[in-house]
């Protein structure tokens, strides 16, 4: 089949994202979840004129492409997602831009923060083992789950400066 | 310019999973330059952090309870949010002057607001908070909802001239939203792009601008 001409192709833009989750997320189970998140919020016409299409994942950064005029739809489809798989996540989006080489070069050269396992009792601000460090930010496994049950997570998150002891 | 967004409602450790540093850490790193920290009355302790704003989400069982937890809590935190939902918790806070945020109000049978409360909201300066958590932590039915009255609630809102005010509600970093898709969710209610960004900056910086004069005064 003859290919479309330039001035008939649709015109997309890329948004590039971070994504912060609790334990690993595989990119097929990531895609998925968009997916499901802009029909939920938008149902199966909305997502046809979206234009959605999963374009790349490498465990903390990815790209989506959307048609240009319904870029804010998709900002809002990735905000609108909170848990893979019983797995909390955070999507954050960090630019959009027109092509994929212009979104990699401006928005995804990140420097990743490597997340260490460490094992230490601590008991301030909770007794409980901290478990794993990246950057400033520390995690801790609590003993009491009344706290992570309320807030519907796994960790209790502080930063170095709130236990000095850790370092 | 950017503007200076601010999330003025996030609960904290012990009520939130993450200790203030934390959020304040990973807010900034979103593009907020502060957060207010409301934890809700039963969870309330003082604290001293200078990048955060101190607050709080007074929960009520009864007016009169409300009344006294206000006039308790008005001399010691900056921003004075109630956590909304009863018709009669919304219609008191609204009558308050003291009264900064009306959180989700939208939490009851109803939408919460009518014409004669908004009125008595915008003379006394009461703003209406809307709360986005639901928008990843409720299921499709819930969700809809809650997008249904707060839409009316808006729409009511701009119609007499209350000042309106994005939040993220979180209860760790998880619940953290960039304020550019905090802006994108808003666009699904009839909040425009300027309308919005004001939610996020001006409207919640003329808060704690109000509460310091108050301060002021006092001293």
């Amino acid at each position: 089949m003859k290919p479309l001409r330039p001035t008939l192709r649709d015109s997309f833009r890329y948004v590039a994202f971070t994504l912060n989750s609790e334990e690993p997320v595989r990119a097929r189970d990531l895609q998925a979840e968009i997916f499901d998140a802009a029909k939920s919020l938008f149902g199966d016409v909305g997502v046809s004129k979206l234009g959605i299409k999963f374009v790349m994942f490498d465990g903390t950064k990815g790209l989506v492409r959307c048609r240009y005029q319904h870029v804010s739809e998709l900002q809002a489809t990735l905000a609108s997602i909170g848990k893979i798989e019983n797995n909390r996540v955070g999507v954050t989006v960090v630019g959009t831009s027109g092509t994929i080489k212009a979104a990699i070069e401006k928005y995804l050269q990140i420097d990743e923060k490597i997340r260490r396992i460490i094992s230490s009792y601590v008991t301030v601000p909770v007794s409980g083992k901290a478990v794993r460090m990246r950057g400033k930010e520390i995690d801790i496994i609590p003993e009491d789950r009344e706290i992570v049950d309320r807030a519907d997570v796994r960790f209790i998150g502080i930063t170095i400066d709130d236990n000095e002891r850790l370092i | 310019m950017m503007p200076n967004y601010v999330d003025i409602s996030v609960h904290a450790f012990p009520e939130g999973a993450d200790t203030p540093k934390r959020l304040n850490l990973v807010a900034r790193s979103l593009g907020f330059t502060a957060i207010g920290l409301t934890a809700h009355s039963p969870y309330w302790s003082e604290f001293s952090d200078s990048n955060a704003i101190s607050g709080i989400e007074i929960v009520a069982h009864s007016v009169r309870d409300l009344r006294k937890k206000i006039a308790f809590f008005s001399d010691t935190v900056a921003v004075i949010s109630v956590h909304g939902g009863d018709e009669q918790i919304n219609r008191a806070a609204c009558t308050d002057d003291r009264v900064d945020l009306l959180m989700h109000p939208e939490r009851g049978k109803r939408g919460g607001l009518n014409q004669v409360t908004a009125k008595i909201a915008e003379k006394n300066g009461v703003a209406l908070g809307l709360s986005f958590g639901y928008f990843w932590k409720t299921g499709q039915v819930a969700r809809s909802r809650m997008l249904a009255f707060q839409h009316q609630n808006v729409v009511l809102c701009q119609k007499f001239g209350v000042p309106i005010v994005i939040t993220s509600d979180a209860y760790s970093h998880f619940d953290l939203r960039a304020p550019r898709q905090l802006k994108a969710l808003a666009r699904l209610l009839p909040l425009e792009d300027t309308e919005a960004t004001a939610a996020l900056s001006s409207v919640p910086r003329n808060i704690i601008k109000r509460s310091a004069q108050k301060e002021e005064e006092r001293a």
